[in-house]
């Protein structure tokens, strides 16, 4: 079945444009080479855009105000090391961005933490879409920018009406949750800001795909 | 705006992407063919296992065929590898990248880490070592902190890391361990051998020809769980056997211990209580009583052992005005003086076979109790006979079940190949020691050029500043974690190889994320002393993250000296394999069959067959002069010259009685701190693995902290109710732990398991000043309490069991536990 071509609109090419965005944020630490692109005047123009709804304007003015300042090295590791500290490390109590985290019952005590049903859920979900998680990225396919990058990717392929079931269920279910762990603990700004944004959009986005 | 009018503007404007492409890729085609529902074949220190996966991931684990008393810890198997402490990246000290041997060491422990490449990790690694070796030669760099590493001949992370940091340079080793340091460096002075770690008598003749069984300090039924390799747990069979044996009157078992055991439990045999660390007087007194009403075997002491003459004006009380009497041993021991004289009694009379078990020679002068034990022994006159005589060890990896008498496999080399030459060839060590004993690193680092006295030997300390460590987590193992925090602060360069975040990770530089076992291939032994057969190892998941087998990041270690091929002998995983299953087979040939390796491979085990039964020093009983102890006289040594002519205060030349620093029930220290803390092997870990088990760990925490044993008059006294948070505390340190109120403990004494993740706050609970001196631990490591002094001048040894504390109901804000969630940053 050719599913390429279902939802194929103006509005739907936005969408996942900023759910791949997001998705890229949250893969990986910003080196040099992700930092050039994100203080382009594209991106920056992109970001503008972005701002211009109210209430993503603070969290994306608060990213747009850090990329400005990662001048040089060092700030650019102080922000790898929140992005560790945040992300890469980090028991139950954390801010890691793994759905089990956040929705595995307490009482289920069958379920490893990692790699446990969400993780089977999102791989059953991709393999259907003949996807699979690219291999230099080893983390457990409930991760938030394996969700995100599938949304985008589902963005001009699904109904509405699946996307906003999807998008409900696997990320607006556990986001503020999230959102509110990685404010509690982030040291910088940055992330903290581009946890809270993709909070915002995703709520948004769910309501305006079931309006 | 509305949204159709805003989405229409974002359509309109540049894509912007951070990467070429997305996470998602096409399906392979191949990656979805999956062989999850096959069982395989694994192994580990826990015991055999068999598993399936689902979607890749390991779904059912179940006991091997085998085993039929696996340990409930198969329950935490699975939560070693899905566990959120897991090291997923290579990663460094963000202060530590950014100034290398200048950063500020005071941050360690205060978690900042960056992702780095392997590449990129691996080299600093070697820049450090580099460093090092070229600044201050050999004696700079201390590689020699090993531990229990995770199973597997191949794999062992020891192995790796100290052959590939081996082809870099020399290094400062350790001597000895900290679970029998005391008594594997006392006694072959006075037993020709270790005695540890030697195979013991066939719990077959122990079932059928003893008559009393003198559990002394020993929890057999706790500790069989694990072993050095894939345990086999056989030896409950016989434990089943002996409780059978208790309940019909054959058999009479009395631990002697301060706290009801698990064993006792499970046996239903007598209990007798002594006060801690008290043994070595009960033992005295036993022995006088035995002179006083000529119980002991008078021929045996004559004809096989050496010194009893000077020990006895000792133990009469000649030398020194006292008398070692029942009654003078009642009033330290708290023993009764009937049940003393009976004691003598009872030994003396039938088969006696005393089991000794590890902690008691945990302590200062733990050297003693060993050495004494092996005095009341000789007296009794059973050494050799079947039932009879003394064992160190039958609580350990299986002792006593009959060996199968096969060659086991052999292991991936741990030194250099002959001929080769380290890349800094220096042997050097400026006047200092290369070899020291283990639990003393801490003193050497902090006092460099230091020289103290070790069996027999000067020892100066070396000048350390770069440690690495390899699945091995001496923040869980070495004690007084303040005084730790002082001398890492003096190092250069901290590397940790190890699966998890464990509190050696967090106060190091560099971290290498290394796989679990279930995530290689590699065989073992089944069972170290029953030697039952060999075992496949069969890899169930790959690597998770970026993690690598310790065979892959040494080989790429290796590599960045030039020397991959010198490393692995040009042999990949499988080669290797089946080279040491081959070389097995080989050794074995006419005496045990075994099938070729793709055959085994497939089968995933081979069996040898079962043991002969067998007794401890038979041969040295049957003719001494054939076959001699290793002890300096060839016999068993109730004297020794050796040690005399050492001259050392805290050990002299035959057993003695000597009080410690700090004793409870009115002892030195115990009008301030009056409680004395066991802090024996756990239960439901080993040691401190599988502590990281998150549900597993979850089933016997309190308020999710370490359960500390309470007696149930210390605990009303202190308003202390079961599941209440305790803060533990002494002037070394302080920790949070649970309280678990139990008849089993008596008045006085306290147990919290080693092995418990240090996880340090601040001082007030608060979640800064994790890294400052006073910290208070979260999670209840009773390492932030023990002494770290050596046992004596002669094993120098861990002595973790002289240890005194008080505690009180904690009333402050209770902090979140730190252990398990890796570098947070609690320090900012």
């Amino acid at each position: 079945m050719n599913q390429t071509s279902i939802n194929q609109t103006a509005q739907n090419q936005a969408r996942a444009r900023v759910y791949r965005l997001l998705s890229d944020l949250f893969a990986k630490e910003i080196d040099h080479q992700r930092l050039t692109c994100l203080q382009s005047s594209e991106a920056q123009a992109f970001f503008d855009l972005l701002a211009t709804a109210p209430e993503l304007a603070p969290e994306v003015n608060t990213l747009q105000e850090v990329l400005a300042g990662l001048n040089d090295e060092p700030a650019l590791l102080n922000l790898a090391a929140d992005y560790c500290g945040l992300f890469l490390v980090g028991g139950k109590q954390s801010a890691n961005p793994y759905a089990s985290l956040y929705l595995t019952p307490k009482e289920d005590e069958e379920q490893p933490l990692l790699f446990g049903d969400q993780h089977q859920e999102m791989m059953a979900l991709l393999m259907q879409s003949q996807l699979q998680v690219q291999s230099d990225f080893p983390e457990p396919a409930d991760h938030i920018a394996v969700i995100l990058a599938y949304v985008a990717q589902q963005a001009t392929r699904l109904g509405d009406k699946d996307q906003q079931a999807f998008i409900a269920q696997y990320l607006d279910a556990w986001l503020p949750e999230f959102a509110m762990r990685v404010s509690d603990r982030d040291s910088g700004r940055f992330y903290q800001a581009l946890a809270r944004l993709t909070q915002t959009w995703v709520r948004q986005d769910c309501e305006g795909l079931s309006a | 705006m509305n949204r159709r009018d805003f989405l229409k503007g974002l359509a309109a404007s540049s894509y912007v992407t951070l990467s070429g492409s997305s996470l998602l890729a096409p399906l392979n085609a191949l990656a979805s063919t999956r062989t999850d529902e096959v069982w395989k074949t694994t192994g580990s220190h826990f015991g055999a296992f068999k598993m399936t996966r689902k979607n890749g991931v390991i779904d059912k684990v179940i006991p091997f065929d085998l085993d039929k008393y696996p340990t409930d810890m198969i329950n935490g198997v699975k939560g070693l590898v899905y566990n959120p402490s897991r090291v997923r990246y290579p990663m460094v000290r963000l202060d530590f990248l950014l100034k290398g041997h200048k950063s500020n060491t005071q941050e360690r422990g205060d978690y900042r880490f960056v992702r780095v490449t392997w590449d990129k990790a691996l080299s600093l690694f070697k820049d450090s070592l580099d460093e090092v070796q070229t600044k201050y030669g050999p004696s700079g760099l201390h590689a020699g902190q090993t531990g229990w590493r995770a199973t597997g001949q191949l794999h062992s992370s020891t192995s790796h890391m100290q052959r590939a940091v081996g082809m870099h340079g020399n290094f400062v080793k350790k001597v000895g361990d900290y679970s029998t340091g005391a008594g594997q460096t006392i006694l072959p002075y006075v037993l020709g051998s270790t005695e540890v770690y030697a195979q013991g008598t066939s719990w077959p003749l122990i079932l059928e020809h003893s008559n009393t069984i003198i559990l002394w300090s020993n929890d057999p039924y706790k500790n069989l769980q694990v072993g050095w390799n894939a345990e086999t747990h056989e030896s409950y069979a016989y434990l089943a056997q002996l409780k059978e044996k208790v309940a019909q009157g054959k058999i009479r078992v009395i631990s002697i211990d301060p706290v009801v055991t698990k064993t006792q439990k499970y046996l239903g045999c007598e209990q007798l209580y002594i006060n801690p660390q008290t043994d070595v007087a009960l033992m005295l007194g036993i022995a006088h009583e035995m002179v006083t009403q000529e119980l002991h075997d008078k021929a045996f002491i004559d004809g096989y052992s050496l010194g009893f003459d000077e020990f006895l004006p000792y133990l009469m009380g000649e030398k020194d005005g006292i008398a070692k009497t029942p009654e003078w041993a009642s009033k330290i021991t708290g023993v009764s003086v009937e049940i003393i004289k009976d004691l003598a009694k009872v030994m003396t009379k039938g088969r006696t076979q005393l089991m000794m078990g590890w902690c008691i020679q945990r302590q200062q002068h733990g050297e003693q109790p060993y050495w004494m034990a092996a005095v009341l022994a000789t007296m009794i006159g059973q050494i050799g006979l079947p039932g009879g005589g003394i064992s160190y060890g039958h609580h350990y990896s299986s002792i006593g079940v009959p060996s199968s008498g096969a060659a086991a496999p052999g292991a991936f080399p741990r030194n250099l190949d002959e001929g080769q030459k380290p890349l800094f060839d220096s042997s050097d060590f400026k006047g200092a020691s290369s070899t020291i004993p283990v639990a003393r690193w801490i003193d050497a680092i902090l006092e460099p050029g230091k020289t103290i006295d070790a069996n027999g030997n000067k020892v100066t300390y070396p000048d350390i500043k770069m440690m690495v460590f390899s699945g091995n987590n001496p923040w869980n193992h070495h004690q007084d974690r303040n005084k730790m925090k002082r001398a890492f602060h003096k190092l250069e360069c901290v590397v940790t190889i190890d699966v998890n975040w464990t509190a050696t990770c967090r106060f190091s530089d560099i971290v290498l994320p290394a796989c679990t076992t279930f995530e290689r291939n590699d065989i073992d032994v089944y069972g170290s002393y029953a030697n039952r057969g060999v075992l496949a190892m069969q890899k169930m998941v790959e690597p998770l993250y970026e993690s690598l087998s310790d065979f892959e990041i040494f080989t790429r270690f290796a590599a960045l000296m030039g020397k991959e091929k010198q490393y692995t002998r040009g042999l990949t995983e499988m080669d290797w394999l089946r080279k040491l299953y081959d070389e097995c087979k080989a050794a074995n040939a006419g005496k045990f069959e075994m099938p070729d390796f793709d055959t085994f491979w497939q089968q995933g085990y081979v069996h040898f067959g079962e043991g002969q039964p067998w007794t401890r020093h038979s041969d040295f009983r049957e003719d001494p002069e054939i076959n001699p102890l290793g002890t300096p006289s060839g016999l068993i040594e109730i004297f020794s010259r050796k040690i005399a002519q050492f001259n050392y205060d805290d050990c002299p030349g035959h057993p003695t009685w000597m009080e410690k620093s700090e004793r409870s029930h009115g002892g030195p220290g115990s009008d301030k701190y009056p409680i004395w803390m066991q802090s024996c092997h756990p239960d439901q870990r080993l040691h401190s693995q599988m502590c990281e088990s998150e549900q597993y760990r979850e089933t016997y925490t309190v308020q999710g902290r370490e359960p500390v044993y309470l007696n149930p008059l210390d605990a009303k006294a202190r308003g202390i109710k079961d599941g209440d948070l305790v803060r533990v505390f002494n002037d070394r340190g302080q920790l949070l732990a649970g309280a678990r109120v139990s008849n089993r403990f008596p008045q006085g004494v306290i147990r919290i398991h080693e092995g418990a993740w240090y996880g340090p706050v601040g001082k007030d609970g608060s979640k800064q000043g994790g890294n400052e001196i006073g910290a208070l631990c979260s999670y209840g490591d009773p390492n932030t309490l023990t002494q770290d002094i050596g046992s004596s001048k002669l094993a120098q040894a861990c002595a973790a069991y002289t240890c005194l504390v008080e505690f009180e109901k904690f009333s402050g804000k209770v902090p979140e536990v730190s252990a398990f969630s890796g570098p947070i940053e609690i320090g900012r």
